[in-house]
């Protein structure tokens, strides 16, 4: 899973992005307006963390901006927290939005419910055969045993589990696995599936030459 | 009793006494006068009459002579032939009422007056032929009432009775007879029964329409009074937005109703500042506050070495001085706002103090390329050193951040008609015009960037209480693209 975080406070971002790239996702950052809408216009993120109050470009600018063109899910970070500016952002196209100072905890857990959303799924177990992934927990349990995967490991698993029966392509892999700052040496991603079908199952990620993998 | 202390209810009361006192005086006095007329006017006709009543009477006749109406009916055995007349023996008068007369009594009169004509001695010598039955007890009445007079000097004749339902006068003529003429007042008594009755009904009707009109008069002069308790009601129920309708701007109530709007829309405002300086140093605490709690909830997810928890501890410690920052900027401004701010007042050199201020602002400058041109001389004020170096730092700070590199900032200091004037102009991008009576505001920033942390926008705000705690003036003045001028007038006193 790929996150952009817009912040430009440089303390809260530095924090937030390493927090964030500690749960298993791969992070990347813009600390003013006019980078954060480069980034989120040029990359399919599968979550935007966007503060309001920015230099140049304004988080609601941002929004409107974006939602020309992406429906990737939007958390709105503000220190305000009066009902006006929280309706503005959610009619803005903000899918949800948060008051500073907030806890990480809650962040973690808006961010998984937006992902999860936006997959159409509800809950928050994804049963596949013999394999069960707990989204919230972040694990994955093999014939109801924990099965001990990585953090990219895991992303890997959770990814191709919420595009459950597509063909996820390789270049869609680097995107929502790893971060701009990340070298994508190509045979990374192979070793990663190979580790997931050991622990996992060989049948579990289906391989679909000259296009990419997919589980069914 | 709520009605006692409503203003209209008590004005209404007091409106409707002084009416019914006034009616009823002049209803009472207009009717004393009528009752007054017709007493007078019944009396003139009971002496008119009594005068010829009392002609009428004479001593008798030599032989029956008298062609009038003659009520004399001679006693038996009275009629001494001889001898010089004693007066217990003079023969009794005669009573011959003249027939022109005869129409002012008895039934043909219609006023119905009535007489009785008695001798000296009690007997009765005539009455007219509809004296009342009530009246036939006159004697006993006559009796004691011992009136005599001379006809020549007749004096009022006694009124012997009242206006209730009989009146009538009597008198003792000279020479004994006694003469009573009376009538009936009841024709009179129902008349002023009527007259009682109309001024009671004009009165009542007067009273019913002086009473609707004060009331709504009342009612008029009071509704703004309403508008301005229902409208007060509402804005200390808290919608500070509620104005008083002001339709008559003229009258006393129309003024008082603008001076209470005017007041209100300054409560307004002030209320909005209030709770926008609020929200703003909430949210300008916020955001430290969001660093130091991510920051460890980061550090503590997991085990770190120690650059990573020291690099979390600068960064919390960087918050907490942008808070501290924050919290006394805040505080200063709440005491220059409640007045409590207590200025350490001596004479200095000003020239000094912004010299030293330049230095401090030197590798600022440097670092943005700035540069900085001083023009000072020696000026001697009397203020707050600390407090007015704080300004000078503002304001250097913030034209030398707003500048351009390669720009420059030039800081004057001169004496004007026993004023200090200090001005720092910058070469940097300007301030909007729309934003320039702004920019002394709290938490006002040229844009909304945050990238000076720390840079809460306050500085401008607190350069202005302080200046005006000293009882100068701060002003900005601002070209786009071609840069900011801001002057501080100070007394050199």
């Amino acid at each position: 899973m790929r996150i952009l975080v817009v912040e430009d406070e440089p303390d809260l971002l530095a924090s937030l992005a390493q927090a964030l790239r500690e749960e298993g996702y791969a992070v990347d950052t813009a600390d003013n307006g006019d980078d954060g809408l480069f980034n989120a216009e040029g990359t399919d993120y599968d979550a935007i963390v966007l503060d309001v109050m920015l230099p140049g470009m304004d988080g609601w600018e941002i929004l409107k901006r974006l939602r020309k063109t992406k429906k990737t899910p939007v958390l709105m970070l503000t220190a305000r927290d009066q009902t006006r500016d929280r309706v503005k952002g959610l009619d803005t196209g903000a899918d949800d939005y948060v008051v500073k100072p907030f806890d990480l905890e809650e962040i973690f857990a808006r961010l998984r419910a937006l992902i999860r959303r936006s997959a159409n799924q509800t809950t928050n177990v994804i049963a596949i055969g013999d394999v069960r992934i707990d989204t919230a927990a972040r694990q994955v349990f093999f014939k109801d045993k924990i099965a001990e995967l990585t953090a990219r490991e895991y992303a890997l698993v959770e990814f191709l589990a919420l595009h459950r029966g597509e063909v996820v392509t390789r270049t869609q892999l680097y995107e929502h696995l790893f971060d701009e700052n990340e070298s994508s040496l190509s045979n990374l991603l192979d070793v990663h599936v190979s580790n997931v079908r050991k622990k996992l199952g060989a049948e579990f990620i289906v391989t679909r030459r000259g296009h990419g993998y997919c589980i069914e | 009793m709520k009605i006692f202390k409503s203003i209209k209810w008590r004005l209404q009361i007091w409106y409707g006494l002084i009416l019914v006192v006034v009616l009823a005086g002049f209803g009472i006095t207009a009717y004393q006068l009528e009752r007054g007329r017709m007493v007078g006017h019944t009396d003139d006709e009971l002496h008119r009459r009594f005068g010829i009543l009392a002609s009428a009477i004479r001593p008798p006749p030599r032989g029956p002579e008298g062609n009038g109406q003659s009520f004399y009916r001679p006693p038996p055995g009275q009629f001494p032939d001889d001898g010089p007349p004693r007066e217990d023996l003079r023969p009794p008068f005669e009573f011959h009422l003249p027939p022109e007369a005869a129409g002012l009594f008895g039934t043909n009169d219609p006023n119905n007056y009535y007489f009785i004509v008695e001798e000296r001695g009690g007997e009765e010598l005539a009455r007219s032929d509809n004296v009342p039955e009530s009246e036939v007890k006159f004697q006993h009445r006559f009796n004691a009432n011992s009136l005599v007079s001379s006809l020549d000097n007749v004096p009022a004749p006694r009124a012997s009775l009242n206006f209730k339902d009989n009146r009538g006068i009597f008198h003792r003529l000279p020479s004994g007879e006694t003469i009573y003429v009376g009538c009936s007042v009841m024709p009179e008594l129902r008349e002023l029964k009527l007259i009682k009755l109309k001024f009671s009904g004009v009165g009542g009707i007067i009273l019913f329409f002086g009473l609707a009109g004060g009331w709504w008069f009342v009612s008029r002069a009071l509704r703004p009074i309403e508008n301005i308790s229902a409208a007060a009601a509402k804005i200390s129920a808290g919608d500070l937005s509620q104005r008083i309708n002001v339709a008559e701007a003229e009258s006393e109530l129309g003024q008082l109703a603008a001076v209470l709007n005017s007041t209100f829309a300054r409560l307004e405002t002030a209320f909005a500042q209030q709770q926008q300086f609020t929200a703003d140093a909430a949210h300008e605490l916020r955001t430290p506050v969001s660093v130091m709690l991510t920051q460890t909830q980061t550090a503590l997810n997991r085990e770190r070495d120690s650059a990573g928890y020291k690099q979390t501890v600068e960064a919390c410690q960087r918050a907490a001085q942008r808070m501290r920052k924050l919290i006394e900027s805040l505080l200063a401004l709440a005491r220059f706002d409640a007045g409590q701010e207590v200025l350490n007042r001596r004479r200095f050199d000003f020239s000094r103090t912004i010299a030293d201020s330049v230095e401090l602002a030197r590798p600022l400058a440097d670092e943005r390329g700035v540069k900085l041109l001083v023009e000072t001389g020696t000026l001697e004020i009397t203020g707050d050193a600390g407090r007015l170096a704080q300004v000078v730092t503002n304001l250097l700070v913030n034209a030398i951040q707003y500048n351009q590199p390669g720009g420059e900032v030039r800081v004057k200091l001169e004496s004007n008609n026993r004023l200090a004037v200090l001005t720092v102009a910058d070469t940097g991008q300007g301030i909007a015009a729309e934003n320039l009576p702004r920019v002394f505001g709290r938490f006002f920033r040229a844009d909304q960037s945050r990238t000076g942390a720390g840079n809460a926008g306050l500085g401008l705000a607190i350069s202005k209480a302080i200046v005006e705690a000293h009882g100068g003036t701060i002003e900005a003045a601002s070209e786009l693209d071609a840069g900011t001028t801001f002057t501080v007038r100070l007394p050199a006193g």
